[in-house]
C-alpha cells in the first residue's frame, strides 16, 4: 500500500466518506467533431528535451510525437484486434516500397509538405536528420540505423555523408541497407527520423532542445521547463483530420496521486499510470467504464537468469524456477492489469505462438527437476534476487520468494534504484538473478529477440543480452528471420525461435503489463496510440459551452 | 567585527568545498553509470562507451575531480547531462521559488513559534501551556510527506480552498499556491521554535534583572519585551542551523506540491545520476547555508554586545 493510500484512507475517515462517483463533467453530445478547446494532461516526470535526435524518455515522447511527423506511422488501434493495430501507414510519405530482398526502401513524399515556419519539407532534410542522429554522440538512435550502407563510417567520423541515403529528387528518397532488414521501416516511425532543416538547426544551435521546428500537427507555444509545456495547432500541417484540439497543456512533475485528485476534480482530461487505490476507485464506479481504456503495449516482464553462472548454467534449474513461479498470483497482485507471458513476444507481434502454453504452476515438477539437478532437502538451493526499489517490483519479488520457498529454494531479495539497477544488470559479474523488463521500440519480433537473446549483443559490461544467453542455432534463426521478407515464413522462423527460448528458459517468463488510461467523457475519438500510447492528434473535445469546466 | 566576518567567509569557502568534495566522492562511489541512466536500457555497449568518453566519465576519480574543480574555479558549473542546459541557468531558474518557500516557512515558524512560546512561558503550567504543546506535537512528530499529502487532500482537494499543486501566476496566485507548501514545511519548525522560545523565556523570566524590573513597577508587557530580547539570542542560532533542514524538507514538499524549486530538481538529478546538476545544487546550497550562518553570527553580535569582546579569543 502506498503512502498516499494511507493518507487517503485516513483522510477519508477524517473528512467523511469519499465514495466513488462518476464524472463531474459530461459530453455535450455533438455529432460532428469540434475544432478547438484545450486539453489538460500531466506527467509525473519532467520533459528533458524536444530535440528529436535526443528525446527518448516517456514524458518527452508525449510532446515529440505531437510536434514531429515521420515518414511512416501505425494505423490507429482497433479495439479487440491487436494485429491490425501494428499495420504501418504512410504519414509524410505518400507511398513507400521495400524491395523483395529487404535491402532497399524507396519513399515518395506527399506534395506540398511544409514546416511550421512555412518552408517546404524535402528529402534532403530527412537525410540530414538521420545523419545528425548518427553524428550526435549522445543520441540513443544511431544504432537503429546500423544497417544503412555507410552509417558506420559516419559514426566513426570517416565520412560526412551516409552513402546509403540517396536523394533521387526533392520528393523521392532511397535508403540502401548493407544487410536485409524487414524491420527497418519501423525505425522510420520513430520521432528522431522526422525531417529537420540544416540551416534552421545551425541557426538555433543548442536551443534546438527548446525551439523545435515542427513537422507534426502541433507547434510549441510555450514551455516553462519542469512546470508546463503548451502545444498549439500547427496552421501549416497537411492533414485536417489531425490536430483538432486547439491547445494541449501538459503539466510536468505532477505526482501520480496528485494527478488523480486533479483528474477527479476535472482539472485534467485524461490520466494514465493509476496507482492501485485510484485504479480500484475508478473501476468500482460503472460510470467510468466507457472511458476506461485498456491496451497492451509492447512490454515483457519477468526474471532473467545469468546462464553462465551456477546454478543457472543448468537448464533443469531454470525450468524448475519457471514451474515454481505462480504467474496467476502475480497477475492478481497487479489487479488483473497484465496477461501471462509464455515467451519473448508480446501479443500482436508477428511470430508470437499463441498455441504455446505458459509454464504451468507445478511445484511438484519444480521439486523433481531440482532434485535431478542435485538440490533437495540435504542440499537446499539459496538464491539472491535483484529488483527495483519501487513498491510493485518488491511486491512481485515477494510473491516469487513465496513460490520458491514452496519448492525448497530460499530467496534473498536485494533492491536497487533504477539507475543503479540499469548499470549493474548489464554486467557479466552483476546480479545473477534479477528482474527482467523490456519495452519495445517497435512491434517487430527482431526488437524483442536480437538485443536480448542474440549472442552478438553480449559484452562483459553493457550487455543488453542480460541473461548472457548464447545459442548459435538461435543466432542463425534470428539472422535468417531478419532477412526474410515473406511474413508467414518469417513468422514460422520466430515461432521456432520462441519455442527454443521457451525450452532453454533463460528467463522466468512473467507477464505483459496492460496500460490503463481514463479520459473524461467529453474527450472523443481517442484511442491510445498502439506504440507511443499518448497521442491526442485525432481526438476532439465535446465540451458543453455552459459547463463550468469551460470557464477555467 | 570586519576581521571576524572575513574569517567566517574563509570558513564558508572551506565548508562549501568540503560539501562538494564529499558529494563528488559519493556520486563516484554509487555503482550507477550516468551514461546508462542517460541512454536507457536499450543502449548497446559501444554507445555507452562513447558517451562515457564524451563526458570524461572514463578517466578515474582523480582526473574527473580535477576536471570538475577546474571548471568550478573558472565559475563554470557545467551542463546537465540530461537536459544539456547550463547548470547555472537551471539553478538560477529554481533558486527563487525555493528561497520564497524557505523564507515563507521561516516567517511562519518564527511568527507562530515565538507567539506560542511566549504564551506557553507566561502561562506556564496552565491550560494555554498544555494546549500549545498539544498543538505542536503532531507538527513535530508526523513525517513531512504525510502532513503534505494530508494537507493537499483535505484543504486543496476536499475543501477546495487552495489549488492542487503548481506555482500560480501574479502575486496573489503565487501566494495562494504558496500557503500549503509553506505551512507543511514550517509545521515541524513551529513546534520546535515554540518549545525553544518557551524554555528560553522561562529562563529569562527567572533572571535577576526581570525581578528588578518588576520590583521597579514596570508593566508586564515591558517585562516580557525585556525577557524576549534575551530569549531570542539562542533562537537566532537555530534559524541558521534550520536552513539546512528547510532545504532538505523542500525536496519533499516541492515534490508533493509540484513547487518548481531546487529541491525537486535535486531529487530528479539524484534519481537520474545527473552529476553536474547534483554537484551544482549541493555547492550552491552549501554556500547558502554557510552565508546564512555567517549572517546569523553577525546578527547575534548586534543583538548581544558581550559577544563582541569574547569572539576574537575563541
Amino acid at each position: 500500500m502506498s503512502r498516499a493510500a494511507y493518507v487517503i484512507a485516513l483522510a477519508t475517515a477524517l473528512t467523511a466518506c469519499n465514495a466513488p462517483h462518476g464524472p463531474r463533467f459530461r459530453a455535450a453530445g455533438r455529432t460532428t467533431p469540434y475544432i478547438g478547446g484545450t486539453l489538460h494532461i500531466a506527467s509525473k516526470d519532467q520533459i528533458h528535451t524536444l530535440d528529436p535526435a535526443i528525446a527518448y524518455d516517456e514524458a518527452s515522447s508525449y510532446a515529440t510525437h505531437a510536434l514531429f511527423d515521420t515518414l511512416l506511422d501505425y494505423a490507429p488501434a482497433v479495439a479487440g484486434d491487436d494485429r491490425a493495430a501494428y499495420a504501418l501507414i504512410p504519414r509524410l510519405a505518400e507511398r513507400w516500397d521495400l524491395s523483395a530482398d529487404a535491402r532497399r526502401l524507396s519513399f515518395t513524399l506527399r506534395p506540398g509538405l511544409r514546416y511550421a515556419d512555412g518552408l517546404p519539407i524535402t528529402t534532403a532534410d530527412i537525410v540530414y536528420s538521420l545523419e545528425r542522429a548518427l553524428r550526435t554522440v549522445d543520441s540513443p538512435f544511431g544504432p537503429f540505423l546500423a544497417d544503412v550502407d555507410g552509417a558506420d563510417e559516419v559514426v566513426a567520423g570517416k565520412a560526412s555523408h551516409v552513402r546509403g541515403l540517396r536523394i533521387v529528387s526533392d520528393r523521392e528518397l532511397v535508403i540502401e541497407l548493407v544487410r536485409p532488414n524487414v524491420a527497418f521501416p519501423y525505425v522510420l516511425t520513430m520521432a528522431f527520423s522526422t525531417p529537420q532543416r540544416a540551416d534552421y538547426v545551425a541557426k538555433v544551435g543548442d536551443d534546438l532542445r527548446r525551439a523545435p521546428l515542427a513537422t507534426g500537427p502541433y507547434v510549441l507555444a510555450a514551455w516553462t521547463e519542469g512546470t508546463e509545456l503548451v502545444l498549439r495547432r500547427n496552421p501549416n500541417y497537411w492533414d485536417p483530420q489531425r490536430g483538432r484540439i486547439e491547445t494541449i497543456e501538459l503539466r510536468e512533475n505532477v505526482a501520480r496521486d496528485t494527478q488523480f485528485l486533479m483528474f477527479e476534480r476535472g482539472e485534467l482530461d485524461t490520466i494514465e499510470h493509476l496507482a492501485t487505490p485510484d485504479y480500484l476507485w475508478i473501476t468500482s464506479e460503472p460510470e467510468w467504464a466507457p472511458t476506461t481504456l485498456r491496451f497492451t503495449p509492447l512490454t515483457v516482464y519477468g526474471s532473467r537468469m545469468n546462464v553462465r553462472r551456477p546454478p543457472f548454467d543448468d537448464v533443469r534449474v531454470r525450468r524448475a524456477l519457471n514451474y515454481a513461479a505462480d504467474k496467476d498470483h502475480m497477475i492478481k497482485l497487479l489487479h488483473g492489469t497484465a496477461v501471462v507471458a509464455h515467451g519473448a513476444l508480446p501479443p500482436g507481434v508477428l511470430g508470437r505462438d499463441d498455441t504455446l502454453a505458459p509454464y504451468p504452476h507445478d511445484p511438484a515438477k519444480a521439486r523433481a527437476l531440482l532434485r535431478e539437478a542435485g538440490y533437495g532437502p540435504g542440499h537446499a538451493l539459496a538464491l539472491r534476487y535483484t529488483t527495483l526499489n519501487d513498491e510493485e517490483a518488491q511486491q512481485l519479488a515477494g510473491s516469487l520468494q513465496d513460490d520458491l520457498a514452496e519448492v525448497g529454494v530460499a530467496l534473498v531479495i536485494e533492491t536497487m534504484s533504477l539507475a543503479t539497477f540499469a548499470t549493474a544488470d548489464t554486467k557479466l559479474d552483476g546480479p545473477a538473478f534479477a528482474l527482467e523488463s523490456w519495452i519495445g521500440d517497435f512491434p517487430d519480433p527482431s526488437n524483442f529477440f536480437e538485443p536480448r537473446l542474440h549472442s552478438r549483443m553480449i559484452t562483459p559490461d553493457g550487455s543488453t543480452n542480460d541473461a548472457f544467453y548464447a545459442n548459435p542455432e538461435l543466432d542463425r534463426i534470428l539472422d535468417a528471420a531478419r532477412a526474410t521478407a515473406d511474413p508467414s515464413t518469417r513468422a514460422a522462423l520466430y515461432r521456432t525461435a520462441e519455442r527454443m527460448v521457451f525450452d532453454d528458459a533463460p528467463w522466468i517468463f512473467g507477464y505483459h503489463q496492460q496500460s490503463i488510461e481514463v479520459t473524461q467523457p467529453y474527450v472523443r475519438d481517442y484511442a491510445p496510440h498502439p506504440v507511443w500510447v499518448r497521442d491526442y492528434s485525432a481526438a476532439w473535445l465535446d465540451l458543453n459551452p455552459d459547463d463550468e469546466r469551460q470557464l477555467r | 567585527m570586519i576581521g571576524l566576518a572575513l574569517r567566517r567567509l574563509g570558513w564558508t569557502i572551506v565548508v562549501a568545498w568540503f560539501a562538494v568534495t564529499a558529494t563528488f566522492a559519493m556520486t563516484i562511489a554509487i555503482p550507477a553509470d550516468p551514461a546508462r541512466a542517460l541512454l536507457g536500457p536499450h543502449a548497446n555497449a559501444e554507445t555507452i562507451a562513447r558517451v562515457r568518453a564524451h563526458y570524461c566519465l572514463d578517466r578515474g576519480f582523480v582526473a574527473e575531480y580535477a576536471c570538475f574543480v577546474g571548471h568550478v574555479v573558472r565559475g563554470d558549473l557545467g551542463e546537465s547531462f540530461r537536459t544539456k542546459r547550463a547548470v547555472s541557468a537551471i539553478i538560477g531558474e529554481h533558486i527563487g521559488p525555493t528561497l520564497e518557500l524557505a523564507l515563507a516557512a521561516i516567517v511562519l515558524q518564527l511568527g507562530f513559534g515565538i507567539a506560542l512560546g511566549v504564551i506557553a512561558a507566561t502561562r506556564r503550567g496552565r491550560w494555554q501551556d498544555r494546549a500549545t504543546s498539544l498543538v505542536g506535537l503532531p507538527g513535530q512528530s508526523i513525517p513531512i510527506y504525510f502532513i503534505g499529502s494530508l494537507a493537499l487532500y483535505v484543504f486543496a482537494y476536499r475543501l477546495g480552498w487552495f489549488p492542487i499543486g503548481g506555482a500560480g501566476d501574479g502575486l496573489f496566485g503565487r501566494l495562494h499556491h504558496l500557503v500549503l507548501p509553506a505551512l507543511t514545511l514550517a509545521a515541524g519548525g513551529i513546534a520546535y521554535y515554540a518549545r525553544a522560545v518557551r524554555v528560553e523565556m522561562i529562563d529569562a523570566l527567572g533572571e535577576d534583572y526581570i525581578r528588578t524590573a518588576r520590583a521597579k513597577g514596570l508593566p508586564e508587557r515591558a517585562v516580557i519585551r525585556h525577557a524576549l530580547r534575551n530569549a531570542l539570542g539562542p533562537v537566532t542560532t537555530l534559524v541558521g542551523l534550520d536552513l539546512g533542514y528547510l532545504l532538505g524538507g523542500a525536496m519533499v514538499v516541492e515534490t508533493i506540491f509540484g513547487w518548481p524549486g531546487l529541491g525537486r530538481e535535486l531529487l530528479q538529478a539524484v534519481l537520474e545520476v545527473d552529476l553536474p546538476l547534483i554537484l551544482g545544487i549541493v555547492l550552491v546550497s552549501a554556500i547558502a547555508i554557510a552565508i546564512v550562518n555567517l549572517a546569523v553570527d553577525l546578527v547575534q553580535l548586534a543583538l548581544d554586545p558581550r559577544l563582541r569582546d569574547e569572539e576574537p579569543r575563541r
